[in-house]
């Protein structure tokens, strides 16, 4: 890769018409050549896009989780566990969208002078891991209750009596502020707790992907997850619960009804009518709570709703499954086969070392692998599902007394504010209340959000290269190696493709993420709610995927992703449900459009572009 | 139904490895190989019974042994002497009607699985004890006249100078009576190699496999550069798929027994020459065959266009790895003391990015 590099970080044009766009993003995510020590280290970094986790360009208010993640997997690796060659992860922003890049320590005595402290800190967490985790997914269920609790209402005409009565000595007014820290501060926190295992869950992984590769040099990544995939993964439960709730409807004389085209509300109504119907709605509600919180999406963003926002997704989900349940088709995961399968696997694996050192590590690696597992598949579940399904609900009643005051003309344009402009929104709006008076807001904010949206606009419609600035050596940094799959192959695809020609262009070539091979007609999807147009048989083209499309991967032939490593969602749903899949193109989703003919190789990493529509 | 001993002809799946004593141990082998699962062409062992009847009943045998008791101190000239009488005598004899029926009869219904008249096969010597190329092995036979003609050639075979001094050295008597094996011939569409570990580095976890279009010494010899699959041996899913240039590929000439090379059309150049499904399929069976003899196994097989999958994967050869099993094994991981020692070196050593 010697010679070879992006364009510099800080020659990336602005587009036209969205002069300014800076002010909806903080000041320190953009690269600027202001202080020459901090440009010139910008420029001599590789930082790349993270369209993993985000395939549009960032609303200003959603850019929490990325400033959230930001302090937290740093702080873990740099301060916490004292990773001793890899500092933090650093962001940027371009148009819009995010670029990372992973710090390290090119010193190899302040490395050498770490390790003691990450053979203490870490190895207290590997060796406590699982009385840690349980301890971990208390703290995070408490946090979503308070949370749940949280609310925000119209500001009251006249304070209650009670104020008075029970001498509380404060208002209402000051409660909506603090609530509103309260809100932002219990996100922040669950991204806190999000990277209290994950970044030695990668470590071990990592390390027991590069040690089996020794003894076996180029296993399949599939075979690796085999080894150590879970059972009972929480990820799988809202669709295991949705075949549940199919079984039983089939049990209850439900399936005809249920193949009415009626929507949710329309069943759930005709299910009122009956005892056993009501039995069923009872059965539901327990379901939903908290499996219904599984996002659309993956979370990241406000308009990733969860099943509980528009019930019309589950619904269609369990009729899906109760029409193969009656085709005498199997739903769901086959978890006695998988289990099997995973023991074999193993234990034939284990036939074929030939030494006993090679076997000890053998044996250790699938341990921590085994152990840290269980954490890397479910803490999505708790943190970007449930949490963040309830999380943007609460900011929406802000937006609601916004709106209602004349702030902003509509609920969801609550998202064009940055976190601390809704916070002296709120003060504006607070203070006006107090004082009797009319607030500057309702003047000052819908013509600042209509010029966002234009620009917003503008910045969905362009293509963001997949990386700027200068390739290492190394890569040390373990989230980068498993999550986003950044290795010499990846970046040079990358470094191939950037640019003009595209149209040219018939293969890609990204990172094995399912084995299989699979031709089929393209769909290229944005977003979740694209899903009703996919048709079967088609191979899924997007940015990223989650497990939550759960219901379009019973639909496709195989998919293909821009963003991704071995451990992305895409990559292990698609393993789970057996689909040829490729991850981390790069710019499949620019490539290739709706109805091309195209061939995935899920083994060799190859996308082909057969026939053009 | 006779017993085994009573049988002129016997299936390849009806005999076993014990069998040898009826049929040779070429032929035998190849009924035990069945016997494990091992596909192989299909054909029948015409028993060395059949050979000690036709050299009875057509009193080949008598002449031979009053010939002998005439000519002498045994010399070079004298073997070949009698050499030539006893081929003379075979070759011109009939084969009694009883055992040419049988051996008919089986090349008939070999036609009939092939889908054609007159299908080529081999007819190929199987001693009761090694005897390594002393004896005569003819390929691509086809008819029934010709079937029977070369039968005769091959028993006769046993009589050449070289067979008969090798088993005088051995202390053995003159009349030596063999099995001769009826394979089809394989009508290769592919040919290829099947290691049961990957030849580059010795890795027991895949399965390797080169494939080219035509017969195998286009592979064997290194005329082309083959497709080449490494398979995880133990989920069978591919690892990495090459696709070989396949300029050339050796085929029989019409109607003849040598080998010739053509070219390969351009588009059968630019795709794989095997299927996903066959490829599976030899992964299936190599590991059949290293799991059979314990170990690792270099294989030649043949896809036979006359048959369909999956009877159309044929193992034609198989022998014991022999490079990577003589070496003596080394850990390939380094020594650490606890799991936190790895991790540590794997976060310290990292991804390199550049070569």
């Amino acid at each position: 890769m010697a010679g070879t590099t992006f364009m510099d970080p800080h020659d990336v044009p602005v587009i036209a018409g969205t002069q300014g766009w800076e002010r909806m993003y903080p000041y320190q995510y953009q690269f600027s050549k202001e202080d020459p020590e901090r440009g010139a280290f910008e420029s001599s970094q590789i930082w790349y896009y993270d369209g993993l986790h985000y395939p549009e360009p960032h609303y200003p208010f959603d850019l929490i989780w990325d400033e959230a993640w930001s302090l937290a997997l740093s702080q873990y690796n740099t301060r916490h566990f004292i990773i001793p060659p890899a500092l933090g992860i650093d962001h940027r922003i371009v148009n819009g969208y995010v670029y990372i890049t992973p710090v390290g320590i090119p010193d190899q005595e302040v490395v050498a002078k770490r390790v003691p402290h990450f053979l203490e800190r870490a190895g207290y967490y590997y060796q406590n891991w699982d009385k840690l985790y349980e301890n971990w997914k208390k703290k995070v269920t408490a946090l979503i209750a308070e949370l749940d609790a949280l609310e925000f209402g119209e500001l009251p005409e006249m304070e209650d009596i009670s104020v008075v009565t029970e001498g509380v000595g404060k208002g209402r007014g000051f409660d909506m502020l603090k609530r509103y820290d309260d809100l932002i501060n219990m996100g922040l926190l669950n991204w806190q707790y999000h990277f209290e295992f994950l970044n030695l869950g990668y470590a071990a992984y990592v390390t027991f992907i590069n040690t089996t590769n020794q003894i076996f040099p180029g296993i399949p990544i599939s075979t690796l997850t085999k080894m150590v995939s879970g059972i009972d993964v929480v990820m799988y439960k809202p669709d295991s619960e949705l075949i549940r709730l199919a079984r039983l409807a089939i049990k209850e004389g439900f399936e005809e009804l249920f193949m009415r085209p009626l929507n949710a509300a329309g069943l759930m109504a005709e299910l009122e009518k009956s005892p056993a119907g009501k039995d069923w709605l009872s059965e539901m509600e327990r379901a939903r709570y908290p499996w219904f919180y599984i996002s659309t999406g993956t979370g990241w963003y406000h308009h990733h709703i969860s099943w509980n926002d528009n019930l019309d997704i589950p619904f269609d989900a369990i009729r899906m499954h109760i029409r193969s349940i009656k085709e005498g088709k199997e739903v769901g995961r086959p978890t006695e086969k998988l289990v099997k399968e995973r023991d074999r696997i193993v234990e034939e694996y284990r036939k074929l070392i030939k030494t006993d050192d090679d076997r000890e590590a053998f044996e250790q690696c699938l341990a921590v692998a085994r152990t840290v597992f269980p954490y890397v598949e479910d803490h999505l579940f708790y943190i970007e599902h449930w949490f963040h399904s309830i999380f943007w609900n609460k900011v929406r009643q802000i937006g609601r007394i916004l709106q209602n005051s004349g702030f902003i003309e509509d609920v969801e344009d609550i998202w064009y504010l940055k976190r601390d402009e809704i916070k002296q929104a709120l003060w504006d709006y607070c203070t006006a209340w107090a004082t009797g008076v009319k607030p500057r807001g309702p003047s000052y904010w819908p013509k600042e959000i209509t010029w966002r949206k234009e620009v917003y606009k503008k910045f969905r419609d362009w293509a963001p290269p997949p990386a700027l600035g200068v390739p290492p050596d190394v890569v040390t940094e373990p989230f980068t190696i498993v999550l986003w799959g950044v290795t010499t192959d990846v970046l040079s695809e990358w470094l191939k493709g950037g640019g003009d020609g595209e149209g040219e262009q018939t293969e890609l070539k990204g990172s094995p993420g399912s084995s299989g091979v699979v031709e089929g007609r393209a769909r290229v999807l944005r977003n979740v709610s694209e899903l009703s147009d996919l048709k079967e048989g088609e191979i899924l083209v997007a940015t990223t995927t989650s497990p939550s499309w759960a219901p379009a991967f019973v639909k496709i032939a195989g998919a293909v992703t821009d963003v991704g490593g071995p451990m992305c969602h895409a990559a292990i749903v698609c393993r789970e449900y057996g689909l040829p899949t490729v991850v981390g193109t790069g710019k499949a989703t620019h490539l290739i459009k709706t109805g091309d003919l195209i061939r995935i190789d899920g083994d060799s990493g190859v996308v082909t572009i057969l026939e053009r529509i | 139904m006779p017993g085994k001993e009573t049988r002129y002809t016997l299936w390849y799946e009806e005999t076993d490895g014990q069998d040898f004593n009826f049929v040779g141990k070429k032929n035998a082998n190849l009924g035990e190989m069945i016997k494990a699962g091992i596909r192989v062409s299909p054909g029948f062992s015409i028993t060395i019974y059949a050979n000690d009847t036709f050299i009875t009943d057509t009193g080949i045998k008598g002449k031979i042994e009053a010939y002998l008791a005439d000519l002498g101190p045994v010399t070079y000239e004298t073997t070949k002497r009698a050499s030539e009488y006893a081929i003379g005598l075979i070759e011109a004899a009939s084969i009694p009607t009883a055992i040419e029926e049988e051996i008919l009869s089986g090349y008939r219904r070999l036609c009939e699985l092939s889908g054609t008249v007159d299908v080529p096969v081999a007819v190929r010597s199987s001693g009761a004890i090694s005897m390594p190329g002393q004896m005569e092995t003819y390929l691509n036979i086809r008819g029934e006249r010709d079937l029977i003609d070369y039968v005769k050639r091959c028993w006769s075979s046993a009589y050449n100078v070289e067979a008969i001094m090798y088993r005088a050295n051995k202390g053995m008597g003159f009349l030596f009576n063999i099995g001769v094996g009826i394979p089809k011939m394989v009508n290769s569409r592919v040919s290829g190699i099947i290691f049961t570990i990957n030849p580059l580095n010795g890795d027991p976890s895949k399965i390797s496999i080169d494939a080219s279009y035509g017969l195998g010494e286009a592979v064997v010899s290194g005329l082309v550069t083959p497709d080449t699959f490494l398979v995880d041996k133990i989920t069978f899913d591919p690892v990495k798929t090459t696709m070989g240039s396949k300029e050339v590929q050796c085929v029989y000439r019409e109607n003849g027994s040598d080998i010739i090379q053509v070219d390969v059309p351009g588009e059968m150049r630019q795709r794989l020459c095997v299927s996903a499904e066959e490829v599976g399929e030899l992964c299936r069976l190599g590991k059949l065959i290293e799991d059979y003899y314990g170990k690792a196994y270099d294989i030649e097989f043949g896809i036979d266009a006359d048959l369909s999958f999956p009877n159309n994967i044929i193992i034609l050869q198989v022998r014991p790895e022999s490079v990577w099993s003589k070496k003596e094994v080394t850990a390939r991981t380094e020594k650490r003391k606890d799991p936190m020692e790895r991790i540590l070196g794997q976060l310290l050593t990292g991804v390199k990015l550049k070569q």
